[in-house]
């Protein structure tokens, strides 16, 4: 395979390469002390009033969400005009379209459900797969620490992801389930959709419940066991080598490789969530 | 550190190893079938390799799912409790 590059990706290459170097040169140059303490933390914030669960909040969460979520309508921005002939951004964009859109027909057998359901699978997978790929690059970070305070540290870990919280999957899983059944109240009626759960037979209805349930659980548990335990191996192992070649490689095995696969079977799980209910 | 402390501190990590030894199995084993199948069927269709290696990696990431169950819950008991 014979690469062409342009001058402005040869730019482009140098930079990161450049930032890679420059990046250790900072860490061994000022001695940055490693340590495991705060592995696994969460920097959590207790709101002035109350003591409810509503009272407590992750900041880095919010903000990471507010910064993906920028992200992606800043790319919006970048592309807003299509073009007949397409450029690199725009025929990126079309072919990741186009792979979900394809997806969503052939799961989807009502062809009236299938723009609304496209809708909601492509904007999953574009917040996952930029939320994953922000906590693949070195960046700043908050530690708790044990006397109640925090700690931000600089290029010792990287950009904290949004799904690497649970709160933040077991939410995106909660309103896949209610999308799917609102879809499926649409099409089947109340009557028919309550009778769903006492499909076999009437004491089947519990099973049924659990069933239902546990779609969303594992849906969430699955995304945010790849991201969090990913980054918590790059941490434990980036402890061992010091930071200098090891946590590269990781970073882009675990955050843009497991990263862009997790995002896909996110989609591609809510895609058969919705789609199973309205058959 | 007392006595009841250390034991404390033995119980969990050795419910955490074997949380993520005995999970491990199970994933290895699905992971090992689906990576088996694939060749096999390579083999006789090597035209087909492209599609083959992306349905395969998208397996395996399914099927790898029980192991990083017990990932979460092996961190749990280390970090959480």
């Amino acid at each position: 395979m014979k690469l062409n590059l342009t001058k402005s990706d040869k730019i482009f290459l140098g930079v990161v390469f450049g930032g890679y170097v420059a990046v250790i040169i900072y860490i061994v140059a000022t001695g940055y002390k490693f340590q495991l303490e705060g592995v696994g933390q969460r920097w959590i914030y207790q709101m002035p009033f109350g003591e409810g669960p509503l009272s407590r909040i992750n900041p880095l969460t919010i903000i990471m969400t507010w910064v993906v979520m920028g992200i992606v309508i800043f790319m919006a921005t970048r592309v807003k005009v299509f073009k007949l002939v397409p450029g690199k951004k725009q025929s990126l964009l079309e072919a990741l379209l186009d792979y979900i859109y394809d997806l969503v027909k052939d799961s989807v057998s009502r062809k009236e459900f299938v723009r609304p359901i496209f809708d909601i699978a492509a904007s999953l997978f574009l917040f996952v797969i930029v939320s994953n790929f922000i906590g693949s690059f070195p960046g700043i970070n908050a530690i708790p620490l044990e006397s109640g305070g925090v700690k931000f540290t600089i290029l010792s870990d990287s950009w904290y992801a949004p799904t690497s919280d649970l709160n933040m999957n077991l939410m995106l899983a909660f309103f896949v389930f209610v999308m799917s059944h609102v879809y499926a109240i649409k099409v089947k009626g109340w009557k028919s959709w309550g009778k769903s759960f006492f499909e076999p037979i009437w004491w089947m209805f519990p099973i049924n419940i659990i069933g239902e349930i546990a779609k969303p659980l594992s849906h969430a548990l699955r995304l945010f066991g790849n991201i969090m335990g990913g980054s918590i191996l790059i941490l434990i192992l980036g402890y061992l080598v010091k930071y200098f070649v090891l946590p590269a490689a990781l970073w882009g095995i675990f955050g843009l490789f497991f990263g862009a696969i997790q995002a896909l079977i996110f989609t591609i799980l809510a895609i058969a969530y919705i789609s199973s209910l309205i058959e | 550190m007392d006595i009841g402390e250390g034991l404390m501190l033995m119980g969990k990590f050795i419910g955490a190893g074997l949380a993520m030894g005995i999970g491990a199995i199970g994933a290895g084993i699905g992971e090992g079938r689906i990576g088996a199948s694939a060749m096999e069927a390579m083999a006789r269709q090597p035209e087909m390799i492209g599609t083959l290696t992306t349905r395969m990696i998208l397996a395996d990431a399914i099927a790898e799912t029980t192991g990083i169950y017990s990932l979460v819950i092996a961190f749990m008991i280390l970090l959480v409790v």
